[in-house]
């Protein structure tokens, strides 16, 4: 095994962040199986200290494999864990035996990659399922399975089965069903994976909803950044079983730490550059070269007309090359490759205006 | 053909039927909880118990690998003990339904077994005791392939019927051996043999058409 990655080599907490009113909290949790026929025991988390704010969507991102399916079934007991502590709402579940992990189960609501809808009910009677496992009078169930298929808009489908309906909508059957409780807590396994980025957009849009108008709090796990970027207030990125970044989203995707998260953030904000640059570029500036400078944007400076600024009041002509600006967790932040003239005294100037708008430029070659 | 031997035929169907009927109908009552129990009970199953398990699976096992007519004749003594005979319709019944219920419980474990482990994890998450799981989940969802299973075990039984007539049993195919083989009648042979053939066919098209009904899968908007 790698040799632990310590937190605090990062200059994040080592310590657990502490965030007001936990809903969920693990202190250094870990899973393993046993080991069977003279195969070694398997590790599949270890060391986990996460906290879920109340009323917060926090996301775990990981590539398949990392532990992050093992992490999010914790919640609900349909793993257990092997070390360390759980606590939900301040109880400790770690030792809770299978009848009182019912009862938990019943606050805590869950949805699939491939939904899991039963081929058998209807939609209405898929929503109505966890209701009837939890003993609900018909009536109760009528009026609470019409009002959650209103809320999830799949209200005229009430009488179609699962094999009717598109991707999307059988999403939205999954949520309704895991509403169908008023659970505290929405776990959420890779919901968007098996959908098309429409169809995700609408979906997240729903999570969104069922998050700030419930109070519901959401945790989920995806391979996916944009998932991360879109809806999530906090983020633990995990690999090999441990968490080896976590924060709030902007700083860490606009200010990753660790190579895993840099790799996974790059696909959302970073800038390649051009093939045909990417040829031709040069570390050694020839006489009368450009030189190529990327631009990072975060926060407010995102928005301010800097291109045109940088032309006006220095008078440069700037080159642009490639580009990208994008909201992250409702923030804008965006990367941006120009070209510049290289010669003094206009390339001190560029640099020092960039400096004054906070902005970080580096250069990173020369072209003819 | 005369109306006597009309009627015969007529009674011995009738006699098929009640005994396919009576065999299926006990045999499913006794092979779905048996099935279901095989399918669930394995190491890190629902109801986990590998060693009961084991060991009727070993039973149905040894039940299904007996030829059925070698069946008939071993558990005469038990056939004696619940129908007071081993002759006649009703003695036919019990081999029967000896023959039928490990056969219904692997096919219904097989039906069970087909059933998505997602969704058995979909009912845990929502608090669902293993009682539930089985009620609300696996047994409306392996419903299509139930009816298949049970179709395909009638057909096999009025097989078996027509068997137990070897060895006195009644119906068509105690009718087919005495009049048809013994008496050299061929016309009621062929006749046997034809309600025999009608009776698979109507049996098989119910089947097919129920399992299609009960499947949602298929269906397109």
């Amino acid at each position: 095994m790698n040799a632990p990655l310590k937190a605090d080599a990062f200059g994040v907490g080592a310590q657990p962040i502490p965030v007001a009113d936990p809903i969920i909290r693990f202190e250094q949790v870990g899973k393993s199986y046993p080991g069977r026929r003279g195969q070694n025991a398997v590790t599949a988390l270890s060391g986990i200290d996460l906290t879920v704010p109340k009323g917060a969507i926090v996301g775990v991102i990981g590539r398949s494999g990392a532990g992050k399916s093992t992490l999010i079934r914790l919640v609900n007991g349909l793993e257990r864990a092997t070390a360390g502590r759980i606590l939900i709402e301040g109880e400790d579940v770690t030792g809770l035996t299978e009848a009182g992990w019912r009862a938990r189960r019943r606050q805590t609501g869950m949805i699939f990659q491939h939904f899991n809808l039963l081929s058998s009910r209807t939609v209405f009677d898929n929503v109505a399922l966890p209701l009837e496992i939890a003993g609900a009078p018909k009536a109760e169930i009528e009026s609470q399975v019409t009002r959650l298929l209103e809320l999830v808009g799949l209200a005229d489908k009430r009488e179609r089965y699962p094999a009717e309906l598109s991707g999307g909508q059988k999403q939205r059957v999954g949520i309704a069903r895991a509403l169908a409780t008023e659970p505290k807590v929405l776990l959420c396994d890779e919901a968007t994976s098996a959908l098309d980025p429409e169809t995700t957009q609408s979906i997240l849009a729903l999570l969104r909803k069922v998050n700030r108008e419930l109070g519901i709090t959401i945790l989920l796990i995806t391979h996916e950044i944009p998932v991360i970027k879109e809806i999530c207030d906090r983020v633990a990125v995990i690999e090999d079983g441990r968490i080896v970044e976590e924060g709030d989203v902007f700083s860490v995707l606009t200010r990753p730490q660790h190579p895993t998260t840099a790799r996974f953030v790059e696909a959302v904000t970073g800038v390649e550059l051009p093939a045909y640059l990417a040829d031709r570029i040069r570390t050694q500036a020839r006489p009368g070269d450009e030189t190529v400078l990327r631009i990072t944007f975060t926060g407010e400076n995102a928005t301010a007309p800097v291109i045109s600024r940088l032309s006006s009041t220095i008078g440069v002509d700037v080159n642009i090359l490639a580009g990208r600006i994008d909201a992250i967790a409702g923030r804008p932040f965006g990367s941006l490759l120009v070209s510049v003239p290289t010669q003094e005294p206009e390339l001190a100037a560029v640099l020092g205006a960039l400096k004054t708008l906070e902005l970080k430029a580096e250069v990173i070659g020369y072209v003819s | 053909m005369s109306p006597e031997i009309l009627r015969l035929i007529a009674l011995a169907t009738a006699d098929t039927l009640l005994m396919v009927a009576v065999a299926a109908g006990i045999g499913t009552l006794l092979g779905l909880p048996l099935g279901v129990f095989l399918a669930t009970s394995k190491r890190g199953e629902l109801f986990a118990a590998p060693v009961v398990n084991a060991v009727l699976g070993t039973l149905v096992n040894a039940t299904r690998s007996t030829p059925f007519i070698i069946l008939v004749v071993a558990i005469i003594p038990f056939t004696r003990l619940l129908a007071g005979t081993s002759i006649g319709t009703n003695a036919a019944i019990v081999p029967l339904t000896v023959a039928a219920t490990p056969f219904i419980a692997r096919l219904i474990e097989g039906a069970i077994r087909e059933v998505d482990q997602g969704l058995v994890e979909a009912a845990r998450s929502m608090g669902a005791t293993p009682l539930q799981i089985v009620r609300k989940v696996l047994v409306p969802e392996a419903l299509p392939a139930i009816a298949l299973g049970l179709t395909l075990a009638i057909v096999s039984l009025i097989g078996f019927s027509a068997m137990v007539g070897a060895v006195g049993g009644g119906g068509l195919g105690d009718l087919g051996i005495r009049y048809g083989y013994q008496r050299f009648m061929p016309d009621v042979m062929a006749a046997v043999v034809a309600v025999l053939i009608v009776l698979v066919q109507a049996v098989q098209s119910i089947g097919d058409h129920l399992a299609r009904r009960l499947n949602k899968r298929l269906r397109h908007a």
